[in-house]
């Protein structure tokens, strides 16, 4: 026999399952300023809810879109400076985030290949 | 070798999704799993092909010797500041999996030796495939192809690509902190082939853990890879090739922190992976039996280059449109193939036979190519009597070549749609 004796593969039966069960990964949530770059979170932990001040001399609150927001889902990774898009101001029912997080950037592999089915993958 | 029709299992798209294959069939509703044929070969044939498998590892180890001692790393279009890693993993060796040998082959009866197209040393798949997908595929029909084709006696299959894994995982725990990061992207197939290759090393006792590339993170205070828990990584197997992560974001710290992570595959894979490693195969070993005659591109590059992987089975393809007539090619060559260095899944593939460009493939790819003659023509005659063109695929589990999986196509150019077709021996 040339063949292995056994072949049991226990967890790759369980993800292919999982797979087509439609079980899904957790979603990028990053904080972005109003052109879709990503900034650090803590930018969007320290914004204010619904006012933010004006510049000295230009008089009172005034109540502003806030500078900063999380944005959820969609294609880019964690990278400072980075864009996104494709996703959304607001989570969406039933899905999961992962934020990225402090001294930490991510987002640095991987933007090779553009996701999908069969034919994009990085194997050969 | 032959190309045996036979009758699908009524439930073969269950079956398959049950053992991991979930990417079955195409879009185009083809099954890339298509076992409505078979490919038989000969013990002997088998013993061919091993052969030729652990030969052609031997010949590839000293290539890349040869690489790292004259220093030709230009040649192979590869950045300089991949070098000092490329050299220290060499000279440190670190652990390495697995790999797969590309042959064109039409069997014994051909009277030519199998052919070397390529070497996918990094990042191979349709691993689970031939691994799992085909054994069971094989427990489950034996009975009925021993019916049918032998009388009595069972057939066998050249695949101990489990085993040897479980194994070969075993051996090199001594050199991996645990756990051992599975990273690749976000598509079924990566993900399952991920999924297989953890699935092993856990069998073998090994702590495990799986991730997407772009999550993985670079901390610049620590100077180390961290996972989304902000945990270090010190193991870390990648399905993702060298020379995409050379070129993006992180690569400058993967091998500036090279000595600190253990890379599965490793980045000395990049020389073996690449396709400059065939002319200087065939500078070492002239007219061996198991290489094509293979060149360098020596004139400036006007196009091509891929960012797919290909393989291209010589042999009488589809003319192009164009029929235009092509300059010979270096070493005087006639009838060749001219790929990209880098060159990826039949993107910007050039066929030219008796100097006419008789089939060529678009591609964003703009690099250094090279050429390789023509194999000799393997192709086998259809369920309908078109023609279909086998790929032999070699599985090597570190030094052992260790099993056989087929991709076949309508056409000489195998890309990442061609169909997965099983093989047996008797």
């Amino acid at each position: 026999m040339r063949r292995s004796a056994q072949v049991a593969a226990p967890l790759l039966a369980a993800a292919a399952l999982a797979m087509l069960s439609g079980c899904r990964k957790p979603e990028m949530q990053r904080c972005v300023d109003e052109n879709n770059k990503v900034v650090a979170d803590n930018l969007c932990e320290n914004q204010p809810n619904q006012q933010q001040p004006r510049s000295p001399g230009m008089g009172g609150l005034l109540p502003l879109i806030p500078l900063y927001h999380y944005y959820y889902g969609g294609w880019g990774g964690y990278g400072l400076g980075s864009t996104v898009g494709g996703g959304g101001y607001a989570p969406a029912y039933g899905r999961s985030y992962a934020t990225g997080s402090g001294r930490t950037t991510r987002g640095g592999f991987g933007s090779s290949f553009s996701s999908g089915s069969r034919g994009s993958g990085a194997g050969e | 070798m032959q190309r045996i029709p036979l009758t699908p299992r009524n439930d073969w798209q269950q079956k398959v999704e049950s053992q991991g294959l979930t990417f079955h069939t195409l879009d185009s509703g083809t099954p890339y799993w298509d076992e409505s044929a078979a490919y038989e070969f000969t013990a002997a044939e088998i013993d061919t092909l091993e052969a030729a498998g652990n030969t052609l590892q031997e010949m590839c180890l000293a290539a890349a010797q040869h690489v790292i001692d004259e220093k030709r790393y230009a040649e192979l279009d590869i950045p300089a500041i991949a070098i000092p890693a490329i050299e220290w993993a060499w000279n440190n060796e670190p652990p390495a999996l697995y790999g797969r040998f590309d042959l064109s082959w039409a069997g014994a009866q051909s009277g030519h030796a199998p052919k070397l197209l390529e070497y996918n040393a990094d990042t191979p798949t349709s691993l689970l495939e031939a691994a799992v997908i085909q054994w069971s595929w094989l427990e489950e029909v034996s009975p009925t192809l021993a019916a049918a084709h032998f009388g009595a006696g069972k057939p066998d299959q050249f695949n101990s690509i489990h085993d040897k894994l479980i194994a070969k995982w075993k051996d090199i725990d001594p050199y991996l902190s645990k756990p051992i990061y599975f990273a690749g992207l976000d598509n079924p197939e990566d993900q399952l082939t991920l999924v297989y290759l953890r699935d092993t090393a856990q069998q073998a006792g090994l702590d495990t853990l799986q991730m997407f590339m772009e999550e993985i993170g670079w901390n610049d205070e620590q100077q180390a890879f961290l996972d989304p828990d902000e945990q270090h990584m010190f193991s870390i197997f990648k399905l993702y090739p060298w020379e995409a992560m050379l070129q993006e974001e992180f690569g400058i710290h993967a091998v500036e922190s090279y000595q600190g992570t253990r890379w599965i595959e490793p980045i000395w894979k990049l020389l073996l992976s690449n396709k400059g490693i065939l002319p200087i195969l065939w500078q070492l070993y002239p007219n061996h039996e198991l290489l094509l005659e293979a060149h360098f591109d020596t004139a400036p590059s006007a196009n091509s280059g891929g960012w797919q992987d290909v393989v291209v089975n010589g042999s009488s393809a589809t003319p192009s449109p164009s029929g235009a007539a092509t300059p010979t090619g270096p070493g005087g060559m006639r009838s060749y193939v001219r790929k990209p260095l880098y060159s990826r899944e039949g993107a910007n593939v050039t066929i030219v036979r008796d100097n006419a460009t008789i089939a060529t493939t678009d591609g964003p790819y703009n690099g250094p190519q090279i050429y390789q003659a023509l194999a000799p023509e393997a192709v086998f005659p259809g369920n309908n009597a078109d023609p279909r063109y086998p790929i032999l695929g070699l599985w090597m589990i570190d030094q052992d070549c260790s099993g056989l999986g087929i991709r076949e196509s309508s056409g000489p150019i195998t890309d990442n749609l061609s169909s997965f077709i099983p093989h047996f021996f008797r």
